[in-house]
């Protein structure tokens, strides 16, 4: 029983980009449509109703982004009406209308992302990709905070030896610019004896182990494969032109063929299949605390 | 790369990606697809530029002192990030560039736009920006004699790149908005960028007349100490 962030990282960070994958590559409005809900839906599973101002943000972006089309693009046969001597038309604006559900979907899903992917996991998978990069990142993560810490002494010892006031600008600007100095050069001695030190422990003669360990179990390969066929056939579906939608000159809309159907279908799981599993941990856990 | 443990096929990549799988997939690409999938294109390329660097770097033995030098740099220009209005970034890329050369630049553009992006929000854009702020670098490295010798070429140097990055992000902007490039679209990003380019301009030039000397003192000093 683990909900969909504790499945391995690859597996997740692979479903993501099959899901935005299909959601940047492709306009086809129902997919679009699709996507953009499921990024809601699951955003609102996931942090509940919150980060009220991502939201609005999000939606004035989605504002902006509809209506710059029409107002720049003049393309399209039905013509609505006519603004600066220039033809807003009918497709414009729905192409407009289209693009925005595209962009704002795809922030949704990399909101998420960028929740579940924690710096832990990404250094999971840089290490699988490349261990000396994952540890530059993982040395630099720890870094910030560390400087933070360290201006702080340095700014109280200055304090305390009456090097700096507050109260002139100057004197405080030229307190912080000496400062930051001192900091940069601790941080590279620091850097430096780091690495010595690194050294000497065996960096570098073995494999690096992991803090944490993200096995691969049964139901990440099947998460993984599940994905990656869902994927497949929606792909296949883009790709053979069986969900085409014209916009331009005029509206065209070809009814989906079967494998166009069984695409959007397949779309429609790919984006279910966290919720499902988040729904099924969630009950269970209920269940399982009744019974306490 | 721990995925190709193979000298060969770890030797192939390098030759393979950047001489035949570039160009195959940027001409296949402009021949197979209709201008609406340029995008595809685009992100395929960028993401191989980087997978390439990533090859490259791993097969190099780099020395520990080194790559703690470039974290260093890493969390400095991410931190950096944090200032509101000005972006330190490209500058701190810069400085790395000219006095480590272009490699740990590069490396110091792409990670700090990956890692700070884990705050200020991953997406599709992640891939461009790590490639614009590490070319940023790499040709600041491999410019950095004639950067050094003269000022006015760096600040000058600063200004440009703080305004292409600005105009390349853009291409890709209307490429994700339109699913093809329109001009048109790609000029009223322009001008409603314009705030961004000057911005990015600025602190650029700001940062290197500011930090350029005494970090290169710094890093210089750095260099001899401990032989990095």
């Amino acid at each position: 029983m683990r909900s969909f962030s504790e499945y391995n990282p690859i597996v997740t960070a692979i479903w993501f980009f099959c899901v935005t994958g299909i959601a940047m590559f492709c306009n086809y409005p129902v997919l679009m449509l699709i996507s953009l809900a499921g990024a809601i839906v699951f955003f609102i599973m996931r942090n509940g109703l919150s980060h009220g101002k991502t939201h609005l943000f999000f939606w004035i972006l989605f504002a902006v982004l509809a209506l710059a089309n029409p107002l720049v693009s003049h393309n399209g046969k039905t013509v609505l009406f006519v603004m600066n001597h220039n033809p807003v038309t009918l497709e414009a604006t729905l192409y407009g209308l289209n693009s925005a559900v595209m962009i704002i979907g795809v922030l949704y899903w990399f909101r998420s992302f960028t929740q579940i992917m924690t710096s832990e996991k990404l250094l999971y998978i840089t290490g699988a990709l490349s261990p000396k990069l994952s540890l530059i990142l993982s040395m630099a993560l720890r870094y910030v905070p560390l400087f933070s810490r360290q201006s702080a002494k340095i700014s109280s010892a200055q304090k305390a030896m009456g090097l700096f006031s507050d109260d002139n600008i100057i004197d405080d600007l030229k307190g912080k610019s000496r400062i930051f100095s001192i900091m940069v050069t601790w941080a590279l001695e620091n850097g430096i004896i780091t690495a010595d030190s690194m050294e000497a422990r065996g960096y570098g003669t073995g494999r690096r182990s992991q803090m944490r360990r993200f096995g691969f179990r049964g139901a990440d390969i099947a998460l993984l494969i599940a994905s990656l066929l869902l994927f497949g056939i929606t792909a296949a579906a883009v790709g053979t032109d069986s969900l085409s939608f014209e916009f331009y000159p005029a509206l065209n809309a070809g009814a989906p063929d079967t494998l166009g159907i069984l695409g959007i279908i397949s779309y429609g799981l790919l984006i279910i299949l966290p919720m499902i599993i988040e729904t099924e941990v969630n009950l269970r856990w209920k269940y399982l605390r009744s019974g306490i | 790369m721990l995925l190709i443990k193979n000298k060969c096929l770890r030797s192939f990549i390098r030759i393979f990606v950047p001489f035949i799988l570039i160009p195959v997939i940027t001409v296949a690409g402009a021949l197979a697809f209709d201008e609406k999938k340029h995008i595809i294109i685009a992100l395929a390329v960028a993401v191989s530029a980087l997978l390439l660097f990533a090859a490259g770097f791993e097969k190099k033995s780099t020395g520990t002192r080194r790559m703690v030098i470039v974290a260093v740099m890493v969390a400095l220009s991410f931190a950096g990030r944090f200032i509101p209005f000005l972006k330190p970034i490209a500058a701190l890329t810069i400085i790395t560039a000219l006095y480590l050369g272009g490699e740990a630049g590069f490396l110091v553009g792409a990670l700090s736009a990956v890692l700070s992006n884990f705050y200020f929000g991953q997406g599709p854009w992640t891939a461009f920006q790590m490639l614009a702020w590490g070319l940023i670098g790499l040709f600041a490295g491999i410019l950095s004699e004639k950067l050094l010798g003269s000022r006015p070429l760096l600040l000058l140097y600063g200004a440009l790149t703080g305004i292409a990055y600005s105009f390349i992000m853009d291409i890709w902007t209307v490429l994700w908005y339109n699913q093809g490039f329109d001009i048109k679209l790609y000029l009223a990003a322009l001008v409603s960028a314009v705030p961004y380019t000057v911005s990015y301009a600025v602190s650029n030039v700001l940062f290197l007349f500011l930090l350029a000397k005494p970090f290169g003192e710094k890093l210089s000093r750095i260099k001899i100490k401990y032989g990095v």
